[in-house]
């Protein structure tokens, strides 16, 4: 979430408008979100809850981690299954041949599933990153494919059909889902560290200019294809760690679920939903559209009906949100923050108003407010004028 | 020489493939857009036909004059109302409204027809011809004629008709054709309504020689979507050639090989094409940066 | 997600656990993706028998009240939907949902909360190797489900040539590897041996590879949609086997007449587990309500209906021998080597749940109806077509 001001800094702009919240409450929000998260199985103990929590974590695990890549570098894959599935079948392997017992010892596998996607990643990235766009969507979407026949077909492997079954821990039903989702969670804040970090990074920045213009990047000497692929590798490791929790979690894999092609639709709609590029753009589009959909299912026993109210529900937030839900959010609360300002540049009686605001202790915004003028009818329009609209965007097109 | 029944099996196929994944690839060369609904759009089509057979005894091949302008019609609504108000990102975001579309036809369709499979199964469907010990079905054939000659019409409306000029003259540049007094609007609605009244025509084919339900868009799309990347974007014949080679190659390996590896093979094809041509076959060149 | 947890909470109803009220039964269905076709039947079947029993005094003289959820053929929400079924809803039994793929993560759901899953249609061998005590199939499970019909095959003919094709599913494959075992063990050649995947949609190539072996046996491992391909294609090739055995898509009804036409369904046999003629444990009366409720005709109600019946009639029997709605005490009463009786025929599970008293059926599409012709014998007027008539001859 780096604030990169790209306002003019012209006569035009008397006031200095950041481009997001600040820190306090940004660090304040997350600390309270991680504070509900980590005691949100002791609040709603009930399994059919914590199972759902349980889905949650691991779609935002999943969700973080295909932002890596695509929200970052711009290629949207559609194939991102691949890894799911490659990190289902690792653990139930791994489980099955070097004899883990269920339980505990299963999650010790979540890091190698991870490795084993990001290390198979590699050749496929070679492979797909060659092309862009929509043929790089399709690309994405073949390879998966292609994984889910391998797994169809590998009979020796991975049993076919039949899939392949792991031996599930012996916990009690009444705290069963607690320790997958405490995992998940886990899981989920290390993917929002890497996340941070590629944001913050000098890598990261190369990565970003790709998704500006691929092709001024490599002008400006990045290398473009070693940036994309490791990108490509870090997103594949956090969803095989999902498949991962996935596995042991419904204590089976089969090739059409690891592989399963609307688990990509999944996790590209709740990140566009959420914010795409965004740091914070999956983990809301996770949190609300996992619940909300599993819902969804359990209130409409009729499942057409479930299929128009999420196709309905969608198409509005498409319609009203189109940057996604994070950079929305970011506009309205820029453009309040500006109608507050120019409210209290217009009444000389209450000039101490702005300084008093939450947005007011960010020290950049403080004192040009104050020095407006008074009463200033000529400095408030011009004020507005300098905003760009989509500029509240936090990704900063 | 059961090598060549499936080759001929393949193209007779493919044809049909070829009339849904010309609306598919016609729709992206002059919007750019990525119909993720023309998979429910067939199975639209083959309900209309089904529907129209079963309780108006109207023949699939004669319902097509209702039925292909019925979605041409819908086709150009679906335009107005959901790609028209599309401001920015309008690749992804039609992408993702075009998905979200079909999602709701998905669950109408589920609530009408309910999820039984059906087929429409006229007296002729199970009659074919042999010429020397090749196989022939009757129904493969007229749906191969059919295809050929609507898709002869579309190629004849692009390249023939002034239609075909602004609708070119869009899909090269759509900022100069509205420069020089082009509706790229009004284009860009009736091309999306053409798409999907092919869908209506290969919807009609595949309910004839298919039992399907609304989930039956799933495997569609993605065989369609394959198509259109194998021929390239855009590209009206590389759509007819990629869909015959698709069916051809699934039909030989499953003959000579295994059924199970036809899928694989075909996508291991594509990809090494990818490798070599990105822009797929007949793809143009200039696919943009970024 | 705060308020949706509340909701879900919410939603938990009063009436549960009290000895007065309705028994509430869970189950969830697919009515969308994969399985809906079949999700749907699974749940009128289960309706069916829901209205049946109440109309003749529910179970220990209560009401019978279902609680459906819609799984979109997905483990993940069968997963959710049976923890909502057991722990918000409280409902007093769950029974399986639809195939193999569901029933496996289901059961054990249900047995991490100590509750007994009688299902009817989750017969793959999965479902039996997990080593859980409290999955009971009424149904026969897959390894069987032509052992009677290779049984006959080997009985009355001579070693032939067969060929062998199936959707690479944990049901069918199973089905078919148990009889193409056995017949090779009795000196049946296996000519074409083919797998195709579910995402198939022209079965020519697999057709004309069968027909171009000539073999005069064909057995297919085909859900309704191929099942129906096959044939439209051997017809097509005017490929007519002396005989043709598929896992489904004969069995159901008026579909089936229409996808291949009336004149070629003579000799055309499918394993089952069921049919609407059956004089079986409350079959006609199951049959009547059905169509009372859903309408159409006798031929058009799929096995999966009877499934999901057989599967309420264990549960009633037992019950109400039981006198309580304790799941320990079923599970137990189950495993006790009881026979039951269903619209199916017998039903008495072996110790990891399967059915041993299942008889494996051959039907048989004789003049325009699907008759019971296997085993011979035990109240099976009809002899059977042992030579399938050529297409076009006639139902």
């Amino acid at each position: 979430m780096t604030a990169i001001d790209v306002t003019p800094k012209g006569a035009a702009a008397p006031e200095h408008i950041p481009y997001e919240p600040p820190r306090q409450i940004r660090w304040t929000s997350t600390g309270l979100l991680l504070a509900f998260l980590a005691v949100f199985p002791l609040l709603f103990p009930n399994p059919a809850v914590t199972s759902i929590a349980v889905i949650t974590m691991i779609f935002l695990v999943a969700a973080i981690g295909w932002n890596i890549f695509s929200g970052y570098s711009g290629y949207i894959s559609i194939g991102h299954a691949a890894y799911y599935g490659i990190g289902q079948y690792t653990v139930a392997l791994l489980a099955l041949h070097a004899k883990v017992p269920a339980g505990w010892d299963t999650f010790g596998l979540l890091p190698v599933a991870g490795l084993v996607s990001a290390v198979a990643a590699v050749p496929i990235g070679f492979v797909v990153l060659r092309v862009r766009r929509h043929t790089f969507i399709i690309l994405t979407v073949a390879v998966m494919f292609i994984l889910q026949l391998l797994a169809f077909n590998l009979v020796s492997w991975t049993n076919g059909s039949g899939g392949l079954e792991m031996s599930f821990p012996t916990w009690q039903g009444s705290y069963f889902n607690e320790p997958f989702y405490y995992v998940g969670l886990v899981a989920a804040i290390v993917a929002c560290a890497a996340s941070w970090w590629v944001r913050r990074s000098k890598y990261g920045l190369g990565l970003l200019s790709i998704r500006d213009d691929e092709d001024r990047a490599r002008g400006l000497g990045i290398n473009a294809t070693r940036t994309k692929l490791i990108a490509y590798a870090i997103s594949a490791f956090f969803v095989g760690v999902a498949g991962g929790l996935y596995a042991p979690f419904i204590g089976s894999v089969y090739p059409q679920f690891g592989f399963d092609p609307t688990f990509d639709l999944a996790i590209a709609v709740l990140v566009f939903v959420g914010g795409i590029g965004t740091l914070s753009g999956p983990v809301i589009g996770a949190l609300l559209l996992i619940p909300l959909q599993q819902y969804f299912y359990l209130q409409f026993g009729n499942a057409n009906l479930y299929l128009i109210a999420y196709g309905v529900l969608f198409i509005l937030i498409l319609r009203l949100l189109p940057a996604g839900i994070a950079p929305s959010v970011t506009q309205l609360w820029r453009r309040a923050l500006i109608a507050r300002r120019r409210a209290a540049a217009r009444s000389p009686a209450v000039p101490a108003l702005a300084g008093q605001s939450p947005a007011g202790q960010s020290p950049a915004g403080q004192s040009p407010a104050a020095q407006s003028p008074a009463g200033g009818l000529p400095g408030a329009p011009p004020a507005t004028a300098a905003v760009p609209h989509a500029g509240g965007d936090e990704v900063a097109r | 020489m059961l090598v060549l029944q499936a080759i001929i099996d393949g193209i007779l196929v493919g044809g049909f493939y070829a009339l849904m994944a010309g609306g598919l690839t016609l729709v992206f060369g002059v919007m750019e857009i990525v119909n993720f609904a023309q998979g429910i759009m067939v199975v639209l089509g083959a309900y209309l036909s089904y529907a129209l057979f079963s309780h108006l005894s109207i023949d699939p091949f004669l319902s097509l004059v209702i039925t292909m302008p019925g979605m041409f019609l819908i086709g150009v609504a679906v335009y107005w109302s959901m790609i028209k108000p599309i401001k920015q990102d309008r690749v992804i975001m039609s992408l993702l409204v075009m998905f979200a579309v079909g999602t709701i036809a998905e669950g109408i369709l589920d609530l009408v027809f309910t999820s039984n499979l059906v087929q429409i199964s006229t007296p002729y469907v199970n009659n074919s011809f042999t010429i020397g010990s090749l196989i022939f079905p009757d129904i493969y054939v007229y749906a191969f004629l059919m295809s050929v000659v609507l898709l002869a019409g579309v190629y004849y409306l692009l390249y023939r008709t002034r239609f075909g000029r602004s609708l070119r003259a869009s899909m090269q540049n759509p900022t100069a054709a509205r420069l020089v007094g082009i509706n790229t609007d009004w284009v860009s609605a009736y091309t999306l309504g053409i798409g999907v009244a092919m869908a209506a025509a290969g919807g009609m084919v595949f309910g004839l020689t298919n039992s399907f339900d609304a989930a039956s868009s799933y495997d569609l799309i993605s065989r369609l979507l394959a198509i259109v990347i194998f021929g390239g974007f855009g590209s009206l014949s590389g759509a007819l050639i990629a869909s015959v080679l698709m069916l051809v190659i699934q039909d030989v390996v499953a003959v000579v090989w295994s059924p199970t590896w036809g899928q694989t093979t075909f996508y291991v094809i594509l990809i090494l094409i990818l490798l070599v041509r990105p822009q797929g076959l007949l793809g143009r060149k200039a696919v943009r940066a970024q | 997600m705060l308020a949706l947890a509340a909701a879900a909470c919410g939603s938990s109803p009063s009436s549960s656990g009290t000895s007065h009220g309705p028994i509430t039964i869970g189950v969830s269905v697919s009515l969308s993706g994969d399985f809906s076709g079949d999700g749907l039947a699974t749940k009128q079947g289960y309706e069916t028998w829901a209205a049946y029993q109440n109309a003749h005094g529910g179970i220990l003289g209560r009401k019978i009240q279902i609680d459906f959820l819609s799984d979109g053929s997905s483990p993940t929400q069968v997963v959710t939907n049976y923890q909502k079924l057991i722990t918000v809803n409280h409902v007093n039994f769950v029974m399986g949902p639809y195939s193999t793929l569901l029933t496996k993560p289901s059961s054990v759901i249900a047995n991490r909360y100590g509750y007994v899953m009688i299902e009817g249609i989750g017969g793959g061998p999965s479902v039996f190797q997990q080593g859980l005590h409290n999955v009971f199939d009424v149904s026969a499970s897959a390894k069987y489900q032509l052992i009677t019909f290779a049984k006959w095959l080997v009985a009355t003919h001579k070693p032939e040539d067969v060929a062998y094709a199936s959707m690479t599913d944990p049901f069918l494959q199973p089905m078919l590897d148990g009889a193409r075992a056995y017949l090779s063990a009795h000196g049946f050649t296996s000519v074409v041996y083919k797998l195709y995947p579910l995402e198939t949609t022209d079965y020519t190539p697999i057709a004309s590879a069968i027909a171009a072996s000539k073999a005069p046996v064909v057995v297919l491992g085909t859900m309704p949609p191929d099942g129906y391909a096959f044939i439209q294609d051997f017809i097509q090739d005017k490929y007519n086997p002396k005989v043709l055995i598929e896992a489904s898509g004969p069995d159901q009804g008026t579909a089936f007449v229409k996808a291949v036409g009336a004149n070629n369904t003579g000799g055309i046999m499918v394993p089952n587990t069921w049919y609407p003629g059956s004089t079986f444990y409350q079959n006609s009366a199951m049959v009547a309500l059905y169509l009372k409720m859903f309408g159409g005709t006798a031929n058009d109600i799929s096995a999966d209906v009877a499934e999901a019946f057989s599967a309420g009639q264990v549960l009633t029997q037992a019950v109400d021998h039981l006198k309580s709605t304790s799941n320990s005490a079923l599970e137990h009463y189950l495993h006790s080597n009881v026979t039951f009786q269903t619209v199916q025929g017998p039903v008495k599970f072996l110790p990891d749940g399967e059915n041993e008293a299942a008889t494996p059926f051959v039907f048989q599409w004789q003049k325009g109806t699907l008759v019971d012709v296997l085993p011979a014998g035990a109240g099976h007027p009809v002899p059977i077509l042992a030579v399938k008539p050529v297409w076009g001859a006639g139902g």
